[in-house]
């Protein structure tokens, strides 16, 4: 007779406990934090948990946070390298980029080749104007990378045209090398070579360019428009105008339920003043 | 009595511990070992399907060589497809495969066969031709990967559907992972628990495609591309499904039927306008001729479930910087997780505010919702489907559905939502012909209990009027005729002109013939669109033909 209330109770119990780790299976950075602190309660002195709760706080962004957890970590004697790494990160990501390339440099005393730990290194050093040293190391994660994303060919060519802002012909040679690692239609970098050919100058290699874009492209009103711009910026108006019909043409040619959209019909207004300015 | 509790604690812990790891037994997969030692340990599974071809991938427990036999019968898979390096983790290519065709196949190494299915379940249907207006089934699946009982309930309520279905029973043409399909930090052998383990029998059947979650994000690094998220999937980079070379995994498109699917990753990826991932995004979506357009990502634009979408910066950049320029090129579903509960909004056009700048009352261009039965539910035996048509571009459901393995709860109350439902479930997308010349797009809601908690459709007129073309030979101009079967192009100039040349620009711009005459044959020119400069006394035109 007694024992059924208790009985009650520990199923009451019980079911809270299996909701919590129901909750806590959800993984929401602040309940980890705070299921992580709580056995940091328990164990003082695990340097593993500060080091799981400060990843934790440097993914919710709390980066002062992040950063006591790792040090108190490193002074409970965690001495992996992944710690020195992500104390680095952890000084990038807060913009103490001092601190940040000393840590990582301490971390690639250990660990010399790791792809990882030279691009954020090179990433320091673009932020401390250390142009040439950046670009050295990101030349290492180039060559040394397995998958390389557009993305960080886009990132190593800002730093080389932040070295020298006239050194477009490096910078495209870096897109072409990309363009063979990734794939040779890989849109970021094709859009980024055109830019650095209209930056530079290239007039007949930017018309190339754009032709590349019509010709690879189903739909290719947008490039004929875009194409129709840049011809108008340097003064050919007469071919301008060829390309503008050709957008006008090809919106013609879409099936009707893309005719009302609202980018073709932003397209449309702008071929139409580009078409005015030229003929005014 | 103590100890009496403590008996119910262990008892109870047992099973709650076993109901999150043990895989359910697959009665109907039947593997044969042709060796004693070499066991499949993983998949097979199908990634990356086109209208002609297929990866397979699956894992064995000893490195060998990967076979796949495959056919269009059944009894003979007279085809075979065979790499002879030894390995663990297999990845073999079928190619040069008809369209819409169902293959069977199995998978083995030099010596024989290592998995197959004696009741004919393992196959693939290719894709249909891009373009192809049919019949489309995907199911939707947002944070499934707990690997406890609630995910299996959720899995085998949709089995129990599309068995059941009242058309095309059985056939599930992909599947749609919205990412953190495997707790807690997405790691191998989290996956195998929680991903492979749990829907082995649709792997070997249909094609699974997905974005990165935040949990995947975990153990997967984007900046070097790699860890088991990455290595598990394999997505088209260079466009090899149809969509846009992205040159990334991260972020990827593909066209089924007359579908074109965008996935795009809000994790890792930088989310900014002008971004890597933007740019690349604004041209798929601008390049595609699909009738249909349905974009995946992770964080919600739009929830006030367990994340909310006013406070976190990644659903606030994904609404404020991608939702305009989707929306402007015609997205009509928007495939969210995260949280972990299922929000589904009205008809929604050019909301990119906080929640409670949302105002149903707009429903011109520009507004929040759009179209008379914008502001409704959606259901066709209610208030009405959502409408979309040639003339009426504008409109997108959004769906938070990331209760496919749990749920957790929130406000609940965002007020861009129809319906929120604090319910484990999935999601089945299903395009189908409404009987009047457009289609239906139907999404269902699927509880763990096998009901339908909720359903909407999209419906889109027009979807088979292709574009009204002029006449039958493409003339374009009154004073150009274009006379197809004769290869001549014959120019008309005013009484009071007098004809003084004739030059054609190609596609690219680039002058490629002149004349004088009023008549000139062109059989020698190259197909395609050209723009022909006519210069008379009096006035220059400017006209369009397509040659054919």
């Amino acid at each position: 007779m007694i024992s059924k209330p208790v009985t009650h109770r520990a199923l009451v119990i019980i079911t809270f406990l299996l909701l919590s780790v129901q909750v806590f299976s959800h993984g929401d950075l602040t309940k980890r934090i705070n299921q992580k602190t709580k056995e940091i309660v328990e164990n003082p002195n695990d340097f593993k948990l500060y080091y799981e709760r400060g990843f934790l706080y440097q993914q919710h962004v709390e980066f002062n946070k992040a950063m006591e957890d790792y040090l108190r970590s490193t002074s409970l004697g965690n001495t992996d390298k992944v710690l020195m790494y992500r104390i680095a990160e952890v000084n990038y990501l807060s913009e103490d980029y001092k601190n940040a390339l000393s840590s990582i440099t301490a971390y690639l005393e250990v660990d010399s080749i790791n792809v990882k730990a030279k691009k954020l290194e090179a990433q320091i050093l673009f932020k401390i104007e250390a142009y040439k040293e950046s670009i050295a190391a990101y030349h290492y994660v180039m060559k040394t990378m397995v998958d390389i994303r557009p993305e960080d060919i886009l990132e190593y060519t800002s730093i080389i045209l932040a070295e020298n802002n006239k050194n477009f012909s490096k910078a495209i040679d870096v897109i072409d090398f990309g363009l063979t690692k990734v794939g040779e239609n890989t849109l970021s970098l094709q859009v980024k070579k055109l830019e650095y050919l209209k930056d530079s100058g290239q007039v007949e290699k930017t018309i190339e360019q754009y032709n590349y874009f019509i010709l690879e492209y189903q739909r290719k009103e947008f490039w004929y428009y875009q194409k129709a711009a840049y011809l108008v910026s340097i003064n050919k108006s007469k071919d301008a105008n060829i390309s503008l019909k050709l957008a006008t043409a090809t919106i013609e040619k879409l099936d009707a339920k893309f005719k009302n959209m609202d980018s073709i019909l932003e397209l449309k207004q702008q071929i139409k003043s580009l078409e005015s300015t030229i003929n005014n | 009595m103590m100890k009496k509790i403590t008996q119910i604690v262990m008892m109870l812990f047992t099973v709650y511990s076993f109901s999150q790891t043990e895989p359910i037994a697959t009665a109907d997969v039947n593997s044969i070992h042709s060796t004693t030692s070499i066991n499949v340990e993983r998949g097979p599974y199908l990634q990356s399907g086109t209208p002609t071809s297929v990866i397979v991938k699956w894992r064995t427990n000893i490195a060998t060589e990967s076979v796949v036999n495959y056919g269009t019968l059944f009894s003979s898979l007279t085809k075979t497809e065979k790499n002879l390096t030894l390995i663990t983790d297999h990845q073999v290519t079928l190619s040069g495969l008809t369209p819409n065709t169902k293959y069977y196949f199995n998978i083995g190494n030099n010596k024989g066969v290592l998995s197959q299915d004696l009741t004919g379940d393992m196959y693939v249907i290719t894709a249909p031709a891009i373009g192809t207006k049919q019949f489309v089934r995907a199911w939707i699946l947002g944070d499934p990967g707990t690997a406890n009982n609630s995910q299996r309930e959720v899995r085998d309520a949709y089995y129990d559907y599309v068995a059941n279905a009242p058309i095309n029973n059985g056939k599930t043409d992909m599947m749609l992972f919205l990412g953190d399909n495997a707790y807690n930090t997405g790691k191998d052998a989290e996956y195998q628990n929680a991903f492979f383990d749990v829907y082995g029998d649709m792997f070997k059947k249909s094609v699974a495609w997905s974005c990165l979650g935040n949990h995947d994000g975990q153990s997967a690094d984007s900046a070097t591309q790699s860890g088991p998220y990455y290595d598990i999937f394999t997505f088209p980079t260079e466009g090899e499904a149809g969509g846009t070379a992205s040159g990334t995994e991260a972020y990827y498109s593909f066209d089924y039927a007359n579908i074109h699917f965008i996935i795009l990753d809000s994790h890792h990826s930088s989310r900014e306008v002008g971004g890597a991932m933007y740019n690349w995004a604004l041209t798929d979506i601008q390049n595609t001729k699909n009738d249909w357009i349905v974009t995946l990502f992770h964080h919600p634009a739009y929830s006030k479930g367990s994340h909310d979408s006013d406070e976190d910066h990644r659903p606030i950049e994904m609404r404020e910087n991608f939702m305009p320029m989707l929306e402007a090129n015609g997205v009509d579903l928007v495939l969210n997780g995260h949280s972990h509960s299922y929000e589904r909004s009205y008809f929604l056009n050019g909301h990119q505010g906080f929640a409670n700048t949302f105002n149903p009352d707009e429903i011109s261009k520009g507004g929040h919702t759009v179209g008379s039965t914008g502001h409704g539910d959606g259901k066709t035996d209610s208030n009405g489907a959502y409408e979309k048509s040639i003339e009426a571009t504008e409109g997108a459901v959004y769906i938070t559905t990331g209760s496919a393995g749990q749920i957790s709860g929130g406000e609940l109350n965002h007020q861009a939502m129809y319906l929120s439902l604090n319910q484990l479930g999935s999601c089945v997308m299903e395009v189908e012909d409404d009987g009047k010349g457009g289609q239906n797009l139907i999404v269902k809601f699927i509880r763990e209990n096998n009901e339908i908690d909720d359903y909407f459709t999209i419906n889109k007129t027009g979807i088979v009027t292709p574009n009204v073309v002029k006449n039958k030979s493409g003339q374009e101009s009154k004073i150009l005729t274009y006379l197809e079967d004769s290869k001549l192009i014959t120019i008309a100039v005013n009484k009071n002109e007098r004809l003084k040349s004739v030059k054609f620009y190609n596609n690219i711009g680039e002058l490629v013939k002149r004349s004088r005459k009023d008549t000139i044959k062109i059989s020698k020119m190259s197909k395609g669109l050209y723009v022909v400069e006519i210069t008379t006394n009096k006035k220059i035109y400017t006209e369009s033909v397509t040659i054919k």
